[in-house]
């Protein structure tokens, strides 16, 4: 009967094949493309949460609704455990039943988000954006929280556009990088409307590190002595503004232990990775002799370039940037 | 080493925020002044050799420093090594007159005649 009156209001836009045990149901999986499954809970040999168990692994992707006579808590629990989306009370009037059709309709046009949600306070934004960037993947990452709203756009693992309320390019990227805490949602990759950064992401995160404890730094200087003490900011010689004009010279991310992770225009990379090892003994060693607390970094200042060493537990990073305002220089000359 | 240098680390680099300060000269000899218990002078002396063979290191992978930054948590330590071999080391909190001047403090540092 059920058959007959869901074939009628899907005017014959759905083929319904029935059933009457799990087994049954496999089998015709096999033959069969099917869309929705609809199952009860109670049925001979195998229960509909078992059931349910074996299709979630065999059949991830194929929705699945339970219809029962017998809706308890438990079982509603269950089934939504085991990947059902919806968990129906069998109906008792044709109306009941419609209601039921308009569900199961709305369950087969119904097409996931793709993508994941996250939280900043437990997903630190950087590594799902550095994640992004070594698997060369292109997504859209949109970060919100009640100030602010934006997004960043990455493409082949290349980080290509950013805005943040009407802010476009680094800048953007530094503010939404700079924020406390939000949201954030990984979409699928459209094409941006412009492309306002061509730089390495390497460096666009050393950099958002750098502005983001600048600004804790502020923060900290405008609340008083009182405030909880951070990482130093750069002098203001390397200036943010100065930094947006940079050009990334030579990368180099190894591994803590020293294992080269990724090299771009490193002219001796053994040589670097051993000047890195060299930075986080020297760093332990200033520690000793001046009780400072945690090293950050260590800024070189050369003739035409600046680079920043960066000694963590698990990685140690090398960036050299031509100077901005160098740059600017030369080309005035010119 | 000679009492314009002395005089000038001495008055010269005091300021709220500086814990110490140092100079190297060209043949090793070093003076230091503390203003800080956390920072002292045996340290800022240690400090000085240290980094004079880092920036050796970095001078011999083509990354002869003009300034090097040391950034920890509570402070910064700069050096900044002049073409003759002196150099000057300055250890400062973050966020204080001090941390603010040592671009000006370093300028004075390689206009100022080192020798004996």
């Amino acid at each position: 009967m059920i058959q007959d009156f869901f074939a009628s209001l899907g005017e014959k836009i759905w083929q319904i094949h029935c059933v009457t045990s799990a087994d049954q149901a496999l089998e015709l999986l096999k033959v069969r493309k099917i869309d929705l499954v609809v199952s009860d809970v109670n049925m001979p040999m195998l229960d509909g949460i078992q059931f349910l168990h074996i299709l979630n692994r065999s059949h991830p992707d194929l929705k699945k609704a339970v219809i029962t006579a017998n809706a308890t808590e438990e079982k509603r629990s269950a089934c939504l455990a085991e990947g059902a989306e919806l968990f129906i009370e069998k109906p008792r009037s044709p109306e009941g039943l419609r209601s039921i059709f308009i569900m199961l309709e709305e369950l087969i046009t119904w097409t996931p988000r793709e993508g994941f949600q996250g939280v900043l306070r437990r997903v630190g934004l950087q590594d799902v954006i550095q994640m992004e960037c070594l698997g060369r993947n292109s997504s859209i990452l949109e970060i919100h929280n009640q100030q602010l709203r934006g997004r960043v756009y990455i493409e082949d693992g290349r980080i290509i556009h950013a805005q943040a309320g009407d802010r476009v390019g680094e800048n953007a990227f530094y503010e939404l990088l700079s924020l406390p805490s939000g949201e954030f949602q990984l979409h699928p990759f459209e094409l941006p409307p412009k492309r306002s950064i061509d730089g390495q992401w390497e460096f666009l995160l050393m950099e958002s590190a750098r502005v983001r404890d600048e600004t804790i730094a502020a923060q900290a200087s405008a609340n008083g002595p009182a405030s909880a003490p951070g990482p130093a900011p750069a002098d203001k010689s390397s200036a943010l503004a100065a930094d947006l004009a940079a050009q990334v010279e030579e990368t180099l991310i190894c591994s803590g232990q020293g294992e080269p992770l990724y090299a771009w225009q490193c002219p001796n990379t053994s040589a670097r990775i051993t000047l890195l090892q060299n930075v986080a003994q020297q760093a332990a060693s200033l520690s000793q002799l001046i009780p400072l607390g945690n090293f950050d970094r260590l800024e070189i200042q050369l003739a035409d370039s600046r680079a920043v060493a960066q000694v963590k537990t698990d990685r140690m990073v090398f960036v050299r940037v031509s100077s901005g305002s160098e740059k600017t220089a030369r080309q005035s000359n010119e | 080493m000679n009492d314009t240098l002395q005089e000038w680390l001495a008055t010269g680099a005091i300021a709220s925020g500086m814990l110490g300060c140092g100079m190297r000269l060209p043949d090793a000899t070093c003076l230091s002044y503390s203003f800080n218990e956390l920072c002292p002078r045996e340290g800022l002396d240690q400090i000085l050799h240290q980094l004079a063979e880092t920036t050796a290191t970095l001078a011999g992978q083509g990354l002869a420093p003009r300034r090097l930054t040391w950034t920890f948590e509570q402070g910064q330590i700069f050096l900044f090594p002049r073409p003759d071999g002196a150099l000057l080391v300055l250890a400062t909190q973050p966020n204080t007159e001090a941390a603010e001047n040592v671009d000006a403090l370093a300028e004075e540092f390689f206009s100022l005649n080192a020798s004996h």
